[in-house]
């Protein structure tokens, strides 16, 4: 046997942070599992132990390379790291100096530890046009919690350090048992179903949890925000109440009465096809048997409506008294490291950059550090040219964003586009220069997804492949070569200052440590009956109450209560449309072993689900012909797609649940890898937008079905029936990692 | 001394996470599944259902594969862990179609391409070819990590109970859906479950006395939601806890 050693690091197989245990011989992994000496108590995913995968992956980027022919053709030669970065700097040095810094725009995928580089260097060329996911995921509940709690979040309290567990849990268009999203981590809801009485799911299909669960609610997709009302309804002509939070803490309690009382249980019956019982039934169980919390799934956050649905149900936790009770939704105290967002938020965001940010005039909450990426799309099409050099990170705004056909146009326009990913994907297909990024088990770095109780470490336990590096080295490369007084000389000097706060910290001794956290009875709960947020006790809003009526939305110009609002496109607001297309489509469908559009390269992970699968009901299947295991094709006004029909009870008559995020890796380039052939986002529109965030409807729509002829399936991926082979990558596999 | 497993469906997600823990822990080729995931997605009476029997080799007490193996290659270790001497396994196959659970993997050419079929093997699978060799025209199944047992008991450490000498698909599962112990004794944590909670195994009329039971039921109706105090400290990290001392003091004194 070889020289064995053990690394301890921390996963970002999705946004978690679960502790890694790696075995390495010689230099060489020879076994992953959790680190039992975690947070995560030695658990881990699919996702995160199929890593092994992107280790020595053939498929991988290995050196920076340019693009050789027109965008699309997937033909590029490799290049020098320093012609990569020499380009970039001038392309953006002459973009600030012709156009203004705020045509560059610097983009991101979902929050994978890399949040706080894309902003830090945005800010520091005095750009906001950041392009993030953010609007359709995680931001809506930031920013509208935040109204709560000043800054970040209201968390599920899983953990028992104030005494109690949750008694009622709610899990809203979320399946945290699948996905430590969003902050939180799988494991921790689990284990606090240990001490629950009431699990309440509202999903418009059956999970295995919804099976077992106290109660299901299936709403049709688009509609959670009058159920919320509804709710709030019940709860208050019963009297069921937190009278003392309500009479002492709160803002605006008897505009909320007025606003709820046309949403009576039958109404919203009628509306969300929820039977008016189990609204009833959930929001008496939430009122009565308390501390309990709702775990918000980004699904809602996907509808035009998000951001009056996030406010109905941030309402409903405070109208029961669960904000800041053990076991209810708090707002954590952070670790002695600090804020680790801090790393951008010291840059201002000032009134000159803010003034340029696509979209700031119409969606005051999501477009106000960040662009609308909708309008961006919509402006360049239009033929205007805001942006002259995109620099994206990870993420697949061709894959995520609505209207894939619209996207596709847009970014093709964009005069230079750098991509830096692991993978060739339909983004760095649509860029000039691609850089090889570095995977977590190849990286020193600081981890944190938002303001919760932890940070954590990233370890390097092996090398990159080729001259492939870390995206904090990238960004910090860029940055210094622009704006150098705002950068670093190492990377060891940059996650030094991230950890500075922390006593006597480096990253050395972080690194060592693994978590800065915060936790058990150094956890404050109650933070508005002491000085935490204000002296003599309140919470940091506008009136130092929970704010029912939100003085800050009246102030932008919003309502300042919750409200309803049918989707853009529904059997009620498009009657006519839903004549022709009469089922009601959600995407809100995620498998364990992907994480978004990630993974479908992944042999282990293929091997789990190969093709991209929409769930209809067995009478649904019947009336329109489709079988079981067809593929079957989904059309909606914007395009049509195929996906695998998957005869399922567990949903409505009439529903469609689709796939979402999908793409073929081993698709040809000139097809962004076949982003056309399943992914649902062909079928959306960015035409009906929220109008605090500018959230498409991903999640809720109208579309119809009817099964695939032979001939429609003559693309390559369907021509495998062998499961957990990734075939090879359509094009170029020796210009992207051999030649040179 | 008889070893099982109880697997609680209230708790699976059908994440596939102990599949792919066992590819790793065994370093299985590519087309080899020792555990897989049987997905269940029923409607009895209109009441639709969504189970996953995770399931593997049931190390059956009256195993139907040793008593069909005609070179003594498959046998049953004394705590009842059935294994197979791939140096004896003549790849007759017999054992596969007499398992009546089709928990039993022949290992053909084709199932082991390597992880990226055309490519050079990875580090990790050049490692395995030596660490964990597999030989194609055998047949394989899981063996309860019995590697791990052995190992952790020669440790003086107890399966199911301590993670060196449990099964990597036990420790790894985010649900804590699986637990390991003596069927043997009437006190373990295995057999209690079995007891409270109506533990069965699947098709038990083939009358081979698995060692794989399952346990199904309700989530939620606890009676009790006060944290136990190693919950209240987090206790586990304690250790590595450190505080925004600025909230710190503004709390001090309040509290």
């Amino acid at each position: 046997m070889g020289e064995r050693k053990v690394h301890y690091t921390t996963c970002i197989g999705c946004h978690g942070g679960c502790g890694v245990k790696v075995t390495t011989e010689d230099g060489v992994i020879v076994h992953i599992e959790g680190n039992p000496d975690s947070l995560t108590r030695g658990t881990m995913c699919a996702k995160g132990l199929s890593t092994i995968q992107h280790i020595d992956n053939p498929y991988r980027l290995k050196y920076p390379i340019k693009r050789s022919g027109p965008k699309g053709s997937g033909k590029w030669e490799r290049i020098s790291w320093d012609e990569a970065l020499d380009t970039i700097e001038e392309k953006m040095k002459s973009a600030i100096k012709d156009f203004g810094p705020q045509t560059i725009a610097i983009s991101q995928g979902t929050g994978r530890g890399y949040n706080r580089y894309t902003h830090r260097l945005a800010r520091s060329l005095k750009t906001a046009n950041i392009i993030t996911p953010g609007y359709v995921c995680h931001s809506p509940r930031l920013g509208l919690f935040g109204l709560v709690t000043g800054y970040g979040r209201l968390y599920c309290d899983y953990h028992g350090w104030g005494g109690e567990f949750p008694k009622t849990q709610i899990m809203w268009a979320k399946q945290l048992e699948i996905s430590s999203a969003d902050s939180e981590m799988c494991n921790w809801f689990i284990q606090s179903l240990d001490y629950c009485k009431n699990l309440i799911i509202i999903d418009p299909r059956q999970t295995a949890y919804a099976s077992r669960a106290t109660l299901h609610l299936q709403p049709r997709p688009g509609t959670d925000s009058a159920l919320a009302l509804a709710m709030m309804n019940v709860i208050i002509n019963e009297g069921l109440w937190d009278k003392e939070f309500v009479d002492n803490w709160t803002y605006g309690f008897e505009e909320l009465k007025e606003r709820v009382m046309p949403m009576t249980p039958e109404r919203a019956s009628e509306i969300t096809w929820v039977p008016k019982e189990k609204i009833i039934q959930a929001a008496r169980m939430f009122a009565i048997d308390t501390p309990g919390c709702i775990q918000v799934g980004s699904s809602i956050e996907r509808q035009a409506n998000c951001g009056y649905t996030i406010r109905a149900i941030t309402c409903l936790m405070g109208l029961c008294g669960n904000i800041e009770r053990p076991g209810s939704m708090i707002s954590w105290v952070l670790p002695e490291t600090g804020l680790i967002e801090d790393f951008f938020l010291e840059l201002p965001l000032t009134d000159e950059m803010k003034s340029h940010i696509i979209g700031i005039d119409k969606f005051k909450m999501g477009a106000a550090r960040t662009c609308n990426p909708d309008t961006m799309v919509k402006a360049i099409l239009s033929g205007d040219a805001p942006i002259k050099v995109w620099l994206s990170v990870g993420g697949q705004q061709i894959v995520h964003m609505a209207n894939t056909k619209e996207v596709v146009q847009a970014i093709e326009k964009v005069e230079f586009m750098v991509h830096c990913d692991q993978f060739m994907g339909p983004m760095a297909q649509a860029a000039d220069i691609v850089l090889p990024s570095a995977h977590f088990l190849e990286m020193d770095d600081v981890y944190d997804m938002h303001p919760r109780f932890m940070i954590e470490a990233h370890n390097k336990v092996v090398e990159p492949p080729g001259e492939a590096k870390s995206n904090i080295w990238i960004f910090n490369e860029i940055g210094k070569r622009i704006v150098p007084e705002l950068w670093f000389d190492t990377v060891e000097d940059c996650l030094d200052y991230q950890v500075k706060k922390g006593q006597g910290m480096n990253w050395k001794k972080f690194s060592e440590q693994l978590v800065s956290g915060c936790w058990g009875k150094d956890q404050v709960y109650y933070k508005y009956k002491t000085d935490y947020w204000k002296k003599g006790g309140g919470f940091p809003t506008p009136t130092g109450k929970f704010e029912f009526h939100s003085n800050k939305l009246e102030e932008l110009g919003y309502d300042p209560l919750p409200l309803y609002r049918e989707p853009g496109e529904s059997p009620v607001s498009t009657p006519d449309v839903f004549k022709e297309y009469p089922i009601v489509m959600t995407s809100g469908y995620r498998q364990p072993f992907y994480f978004l559009g990630q993974y479908r390269n992944i042999p282990w992970l293929r091997s789990f689900m190969e093709y991209p699968t929409a769930q209809i009901h067995p009478n649904t299947a019947k009336k329109y012909g489709i079988k079981d295991g067809d593929w079957m094709w989904i059309e909606s006004r914007r395009g049509k797609i195929r996906q695998k029909c998957r005869v399922f009870p567990g949903i409505l008559e009439g529903v469609l649940m689709a796939t979402a995020n999908c793409f073929y890796p081993e698709e040809p380039p000139e097809t962004y890898h076949g982003v056309f052939i399943s992914n649902p986002n062909v079928l959306t529109s960015n035409d009906h937008l929220d109008p605090m965030y500018g959230s498409p409807d991903l999640t809720c729509l109208l579309c119809k079905i009817y099964p695939c002829k032979e001939e429609d399936l003559q693309e390559n991926v369907f021509k495998t029936e062998e499961y957990g082979t990734v075939q090879q990558l359509g094009g170029g596999k020796t210009a992207l990692t051999e030649k040179g | 001394m008889r070893w099982g497993m109880v697997i609680d469906l209230t708790k699976c997600t059908r994440c596939h996470a102990c599949v792919a823990a066992c590819r790793i822990e065994h370093f299985l080729p590519l087309h080899v599944t020792w555990p897989r995931l049987l997905a269940l997605e029923t409607d009895a009476g209109g009441k639709p259902e969504l189970t996953t029997f995770p399931v593997r080799c049931n190390q059956c007490k009256d195993a139907p594969c040793v008593k069909v193996c005609p070179t003594e290659a498959t046998t049953q270790r004394p705590d009842g862990i059935v294994v197979i001497d791939p140096n004896k396994c003549i790849g007759c196959r017999y054992c596969v179609i007499a398992c009546p659970y089709q928990n039993r993997n022949f290992l053909s050419k084709e199932k082991d391409p390597g992880y990226f079929p055309g490519y050079e093997l990875t580090g990790f699978e050049k490692k395995g070819k030596k660490l964990y060799p597999h030989q194609v025209g055998t047949t394989e199944k899981c063996n309860f990590c019995v590697e791990r047992i052995d190992a952790g008991m020669e440790k003086g450490l107890i399966p199911g109970k301590d993670r060196d000498a449990t099964p990597a698909c036990v420790n790894i599962c985010q649900a804590r859906a699986m637990t390991f112990g003596n069927l043997d004794d009437p006190d373990s944590n295995v057999s209690v479950l079995i007891r409270d909670r109506k533990g069965f195994t699947l098709q038990p009329e083939y009358g081979t006395e698995p060692s794989v039971y399952y346990v199904d039921g309700r989530i939620g109706g606890k009676e009790s939601n006060k944290a136990p105090l190693h919950a209240q400290t987090g206790s586990n990290m304690q250790h590595l806890s450190s505080v925004d001392s600025d909230a710190k003091k503004r709390f001090d004194g309040l509290a």
